[in-house]
């Protein structure tokens, strides 16, 4: 009998073990849904007004002079003799930007530009969020029209999405096969552009997604897309992980990973010479080494902007706010580097060799006339004050069929290897032949048409029901 | 078998006449080696410099004529600041932010409110002339300073000549407390034995009156060498120093080149930036073993918890040293153009770098320590002299070279510490030892943080004057 005793002791044991590895495996966590009050003071008792207002960009003349009188005062500092961009922003090049936002930009046109599209406002958790939506101008018989969200980052808005827009509501005039039509809706990240601020602490990537959700469903979508880049690559993540079940495919061109593990540590230390064990591919070995220039040095020497903005946001967003040459300054600079790092060396930047002054100017003026600039800074403090890698989102997988678009002047390059430990389900996976961290802007044709061929996988597959 | 025979009657017979030699020699040789490694004193080279536009005129001599200066405003000036804080656009806080977001919009309104309306700014530019300013111009750019001698020198007294250098986001200005205890210590009760100072304050070049270098490359060393041809220049052939945050980094540089002109090094901030294992380990068996890895109680107090201290807490203070240090020109262009933006970007460090608590409060704590008066002074020579861009360049150019800000060559001056206790950082004696080898007085300082002329001058000037008591007695 102590025999029997202890195998069914032995029995127990394993059997748990068993078990557990088998659920483990299986469990599938998603992200709660974070509720919140971001609006003044006490939550009213009374029911949210959750109606749709329609909004226009509105402009006056005293604000156009107000800014004319910022810029003609505006104090330059002469850059060091042959710096190019590599002390920051050429003052000598700012003053050409500020001289042709004086005498050639028409902001009144471009307010009547962003208008050209419908665009919204609704209050959820109360506060109020603005939104484009474009519905497609026309749809062939029997089709309907697919509901894609796309989500912006800093130091960028819905503007960026203006000229990839018409490429996905009526791809037929634009050359692009009409097989997957869709309705775009882009929202303003609370915080950003003619979205209100949260007025509350702790306004994360996941509080973003949660409001984004309520949008959509307010907006009568059960299903849907979704697209991100910078920030709006984790809160597109974070909405595949709150809601996968309304998720039918998530785009991104940018996937970061934030998880670091032995496996990653291993393949920076040996992947450049032995790239098949770590699943590396020859572009991947051609962006990521030798790792300390392309990754760590890079990284460090790119983010000062994000290690201040994280910790002193409202320090560091104070002057940009009263100053619109150096508001212009601080979002420019980024324009140059992040679409490629070589602009550096130029005494230009290089910025108008993929950008016209008037979208670029355009994308400035939303964040001066909103006044918004420290509360979008306020979100790298929310969702980066804990480090990086100890959010419970940065710990859960994504099981939502992935599309991800890698353009190759992106700031760091994350391989397929790495991404799909984070996204399970990659669906697709294509190196983009050029193009950086703008995508939507500076290449919206090669981006749509990476949209278009992952969402026919999908739908060809109806993927969204295999999860 | 020959070979072995020879070796054994030649260890037999011939060991001692041939052993004692080799000893000899050898014991010789490495008392030689030890006597000379002691002596020879490790410098950095000075090496040369021109800071001017562009090439440096070959045959024309550069004039070294020190021009009396003073500071003029104008009411344009004034008026165009007015205009600007008139017009200034804030945004508000998050409920319940108090200072963890950065400088809180609500006490900015304030703190301008009072800056438009009761700072006079021509009141404190005369209180800035009332010591006598200078220009002179070295490696091509003009070096500013302010030179003060002792109104009396008692009869038998020697006047110690005392370059003070200041830092970021400070000027000469932050030395104004101080200078007069210092030049006239029996007069304010400092009877601190036969010690009496002439005082020179210059401003970093790029910050303040001194013009900012035009070329790339400009720090701590070419500072330090600037500075010794400015000392050179007035007549001193030997000086103390003092110095914190970049002041302690110049005038460090100034002791390791010219050991043999600086009498006595005082430091209220020591950067040691020593890494390895052994380091790693004494901090870990700190914590719970203070004094067998050389910590004081009061050591172990200040640098423990150690994590939360040293990496967590300089992690949420670095920001902006992590984007002067790569975006100089981006950095401060904003600050520039808008005198509120300034002046929320430098009070921020006032309140923070005086005592980690004043986070926790919604004015920043700023009033407890300082008047607004002399804050705003503090700022106003950042906004006249439009240097804050010039100012964050140095950051680049100090951590481009050496980011780990490495001493490379260690001091050997006559040393003295003074560690207040709300530094960002704190540097125990024995870490401090290894650079500084020479280390005449350590005092841990009752209260004051990192702006230590600014908020508790009479402490400095103490320790300042017990240590070259010290030095001179030695």
């Amino acid at each position: 009998s102590l025999a029997g005793i202890m195998l069914l002791e032995v029995f127990l044991v394993l059997g748990t073990v068993i078990i557990y590895f088998l659920f483990s495996k299986k469990k599938e966590e998603t992200l709660p849904f974070k509720e919140g009050w971001w609006g003044k003071g006490q939550k009213p008792d009374i029911a949210e007004d959750a109606t749709i207002r329609p909004f226009k960009v509105e402009t006056t003349e005293e604000e156009l002079s107000d800014l004319f009188r910022r810029l003609d005062q505006a104090r330059f500092t002469e850059p060091l003799e042959n710096s190019c961009f590599h002390y920051g922003i050429n003052s000598v090049y700012l003053r050409k930007v500020v001289s042709y936002w004086k005498n050639q930009f028409n902001w009144k046109k471009q307010v009547e530009v962003l208008n050209k599209y419908p665009q919204f406002k609704t209050k959820i958790q109360g506060i109020d969020i603005h939104f484009v939506h474009v519905k497609p101008p026309r749809l062939p018989e029997g089709q309907s029209a697919k509901p894609l969200l796309m989500v912006h980052g800093w130091p960028g808005s819905f503007y960026e999405f203006y000229k990839i827009i018409p490429l996905l509501t009526d791809p037929a005039s634009h050359g692009l096969s009409d097989e997957h039509i869709f309705e775009v809706i882009c929202p303003s990240i609370p915080g950003y552009g003619f979205s209100e601020a949260p007025h509350k602490k702790d306004f994360n990537s996941v509080s973003a997604a949660s409001v984004f959700y309520e949008l959509m469903l307010r907006l009568g979508f059960n299903e849907f897309y979704a697209q991100g880049g910078d920030w709006g690559w984790l809160i597109c993540t974070n909405l595949a992980q709150i809601a996968p079940s309304h998720m039918k495919g998530l785009h991104l061109n940018l996937a970061t990973v934030t998880k670091v593990g032995l496996t990653q540590v291993l393949s920076i230390l040996l992947g450049r010479h032995l790239p098949g064990l770590f699943g590396f591919q020859e572009e991947d070995v051609r962006r990521m080494f030798p790792f300390l220039e392309k990754g760590l040095y890079r990284i460090l020497l790119e983010s000062g902007y994000a290690h201040i903005q994280a910790t002193k946001p409202d320090t560091v967003g104070c002057g940009l706010n009263d100053s619109p040459v150096g508001l212009a300054a601080y979002i420019l600079e980024k324009f140059s580097s992040w679409t490629d790092l070589e602009f550096q060396n130029l005494e230009d930047g290089g910025l108008e060799r993929k950008f016209n002054l008037d979208d670029l100017l355009t994308n400035i003026m939303i964040y001066w006339v909103s006044g918004c600039i420290v509360s979008s800074m306020r979100f790298y403090k929310e969702n980066l004050q804990k480090g990086i890698g100890t959010q419970k989102h940065e710990k859960l997988t994504v099981q939502v069929p992935t599309g991800i678009a890698s353009f190759p002047n992106e700031i760091m390059h994350t391989p397929q290897a790495w991404a799909q430990k984070k996204y399970t389900n990659i669906v697709s996976f294509h190196f983009m032949p050029r193009g950086g961290h703008f995508a939507a802007l500076e290449e919206p044709e090669l981006l749509a048409k990476d949209i278009l061929q992952f969402v026919g996988k999908v739908e060809k597959e109806q993927l969204w029901k295999k999860k | 078998q020959t070979i072995l025979c020879l070796l054994r009657s030649f260890e037999y017979s011939q060991k001692n006449a041939v052993l004692i030699p080799v000893a000899a020699l050898g014991v010789g040789g490495m008392l030689v080696y030890w006597l000379r490694s002691r002596r020879k004193i490790e410098t950095i080279e000075m090496g040369d410099g021109w800071w001017g536009s562009g090439e440096r005129p070959l045959r024309v001599k550069e004039d070294e004529s020190i021009r009396p200066f003073k500071i003029v405003t104008s009411d344009k000036e004034i008026e165009d600041l007015h205009r600007r804080l008139d017009k200034a656009r804030y945004t508000p806080h998050v409920e319940g932010a108090a200072f963890h977001y950065g400088f809180n919009s609500s006490y900015l309104k304030k703190v301008v409110a009072y800056w438009r309306n009761q700072f006079d700014w021509c009141k404190q530019v005369e209180v800035l002339n009332k010591y006598p300013h200078f220009h002179t111009t070295i490696e091509g750019i003009d070096i500013h300073f302010i030179h003060v001698k002792p109104p009396y020198v008692p009869h038998g007294r020697a006047v110690q000549p005392l370059l003070m250098v200041h830092g970021w986001p400070g000027s000469f200005y932050e030395f104004y407390k101080i200078i007069p205890l210092l030049t006239e210590p029996a007069r304010h009760g400092l009877n601190e034995g036969d010690v009496v100072f002439e005082v020179i304050c210059p401003s970093i070049p790029g910050y303040g009156f001194s013009e900012a270098p035009h070329q790339q490359g400009f720090d701590s060393i070419a500072t330090a060498r600037i500075f010794h041809k400015l000392m050179n220049r007035l007549g001193f052939k030997e000086y103390y120093l003092q110095g914190g945050d970049w002041g302690s980094r110049v005038t460090t540089n100034m002791a390791q080149m010219l050991p043999q002109s600086v009498r006595g090094l005082h430091l209220n901030l020591v950067f040691v930036t020593k890494q390895g294992l052994g380091r790693l380990i004494s901090i870990m068996l700190g914590a719970y073993v203070p004094w067998l890895v050389g910590l004081s109680r009061e050591d172990a107090r200040r640098v423990y918890p150690f994590m939360q201290k040293n990496f967590f807490d300089l992690m949420r203070e670095s920001g902006y040293l992590h984007i002067q240090a790569t975006k100089p020109d981006t950095a401060g262009c904003g600050l520039n153009d808008s005198p509120v933006g300034l002046a929320a970007y430098i009070l921020e460090k006032f309140s923070t770098w005086t005592d980690k608590s004043f986070l926790h409060k919604d004015d920043g704590g700023l009033e407890s320590k300082y008047t607004l008066d002399e804050l705003l002074t503090n700022v106003m020579i950042y906004w006249v002299t439009s240097s804050i861009v010039s100012s964050m360049r140095y950051y680049k150019e100090n951590f481009s070279k050496d980011p780990n800000l490495n001493a490379h060559s260690s001091v050997r001056v006559p040393t003295g510490i003074a560690a207040f206790p709300q530094e960002i950082v704190h540097t125990p004696l024995t870490w401090a030892k290894d650079v500084y080898k020479n280390i005449i007085t350590y005092t841990y300082m009752p209260r004051g943080g990192h702006f230590a002329a600014f908020e508790e001058p009479k402490l400095l000037a103490q320790d300042i004057m017990q240590f070259v008591r010290k030095v001179e007695q030695l």
